[in-house]
């Protein structure tokens, strides 16, 4: 046996498969053959180390289950919303890499873009609203998801007046933002859907009449949700731990809202 | 937890899963959730794909336990469900699932190293870092059979019904995937010798 002839039957040997005709061919020209054994000891090497690497897990980020979670509520799949326990916990050991109050806003901006979505493809009528005050400070998140708030120093550009009886898609996100960000510093939450969760369900039942029951309880759940933690950050202003959750549950209600939306689309 | 106590919580999980509870498929998704994202992540070397793909994995599980009879260990039916989402994400791309090469007649192939040259052997272990990093750059199609047979554990006949080949290409494939491994730890064993 040549060394051409070993590497046409390695694919083979090295398998577990051997044919006992060549084994014996093959085994002695490896003893004879440096360069041949010294291919086969790494090939073998490599294969036995490579196992190991099946042992190296790595942790996945959080932010996996929380998709999977919303999905699995949105799909129906979830049947015990109302006894759902509570979140594992509310103020978790580790502490959060993320300290950022400010962020909540953040998460308000991803509820409004949902809102713009929804209110663009149906233009829908905006109910008339009073202008709010403009911000004071710096443009932390964009301009589509104005957050004005006399409590949230670090917030986005001025909210421009919102027009009262013209279909106007692009106020819906400032409006639904203005809410969030009340909710996310005012002493309570809206216990069930609130002005834009109805106007929000109203496209979805227009659209999808039966989605709409299933929408409605996964939104009471994740309104619960904000208005528990939310009640928890206004005992404790400083746990900063307590107000990522507190964005996180925004997240969540910002994903229910996409979900439905990718649904409808 | 001792694998005992795994199963029995596993299987109350399951169970309470099919009813819908919240909280059993969050049991679940704790018990596999690091193998399942590392076997997407070896498989892509892509750490947001990697995300994507277990994500989807276990949406796909999650949907599906109610027809789970316990024929199989939950493991093994999760672990394969992860290798054909990710299989099917690369059809997806348009990557090829094994290697383009599989086609190729022995004497088209490229010319090959000339035995009895003097190579540097891999002598002794194998720096792990540096052996996931040579299976990174491993071309998709020889990484996926690589990481299925060497890595996860699937047999030839089993790779190639997962990747629609035959088990001739697999074993062909697999062969290929350890040679270019060898010549990638090579070459960064000698760039790690010139610098010292």
């Amino acid at each position: 046996m040549k060394c051409a002839d070993v590497e046409r039957v390695l694919p083979e040997l090295l398998d577990g498969a051997p044919d006992l005709a060549f084994q014996t061919d093959f085994e002695t020209h490896i003893k004879s053959c440096p360069a041949c054994a010294d291919l086969i000891s790494d090939l073998n090497l490599i294969s036995s180390e490579a196992r190991q690497l099946a042992a190296i897990e790595e942790e996945p980020p959080a932010r996996v289950w929380v998709r999977i979670a919303a999905e699995l509520r949105a799909e129906g799949l979830i049947h015990d919303q109302e006894s759902a326990p509570a979140r594992p916990a509310l103020v978790p050991t580790s502490p959060r890499r993320w300290g950022a109050w400010w962020l909540a806003p953040v998460a308000a901006a991803l509820l409004a873009a949902g809102a713009y979505v929804v209110s663009h493809k149906t233009a829908p009528t905006v109910a008339q609203h009073t202008p709010a005050p403009p911000a004071t400070t710096s443009n932390s998140i964009p301009e589509t998801a104005a957050v004005p708030s006399p409590s949230v120093p670090t917030v986005a550009p001025p909210v421009p007046a919102v027009v009262a009886e013209q279909p106007a898609p692009n106020k819906a996100p400032q409006l639904l933002a203005q809410k969030a960000a009340k909710h996310a510093t005012a002493p309570e939450v809206e216990a069930g859907p609130n002005e834009e969760d109805q106007q929000f369900l109203s496209v979805v039942s227009t659209l999808s009449p039966s989605m709409r029951v299933t929408y409605e309880s996964q939104l009471r759940a994740v309104n619960a949700d904000i208005r528990e933690i939310q009640a928890y950050v206004n005992r404790n202003p400083g746990d900063l731990d307590a107000r990522q959750h507190l964005m996180d549950a925004y997240r969540e209600k910002a994903l229910l809202y996409q979900i439905a939306l990718d649904r409808i689309q | 937890m001792t694998d005992q106590k795994q199963r029995s919580t596993e299987a109350a999980a399951i169970e309470q899963a099919k009813q819908g509870h919240e909280a059993a498929f969050e049991v679940l998704y704790h018990l596999h959730k690091r193998r399942v994202y590392s076997l997407c992540l070896r498989m892509v070397s892509n750490p947001a794909q990697a995300e994507d793909l277990a994500q989807e994995a276990f949406l796909q599980l999650f949907r599906k336990i109610g027809t789970f009879r316990g024929e199989s260990a939950f493991s093994t039916w999760l672990h394969r469900m992860t290798v054909n989402v990710v299989l099917m994400q690369l059809r997806k791309k348009g990557l090829p699932v094994v290697s383009l090469e599989e086609t190729l007649e022995a004497e088209d192939e490229a010319p090959r190293k000339e035995f009895g040259t003097k190579d540097l052997k891999l002598t002794g272990s194998i720096d792990r870092l540096q052996l996931q990093r040579a299976i990174d750059k491993l071309p998709p199609g020889y990484r996926t059979v690589f990481v299925l047979h060497d890595v996860e554990g699937f047999e030839h006949n089993e790779i190639a019904e997962m990747v629609g080949c035959s088990i001739g290409n697999s074993k062909s494939q697999l062969h290929k995937a350890r040679l270019k491994l060898r010549d990638h730890l090579k070459f960064m064993r000698a760039e790690k010798a010139k610098t010292g």
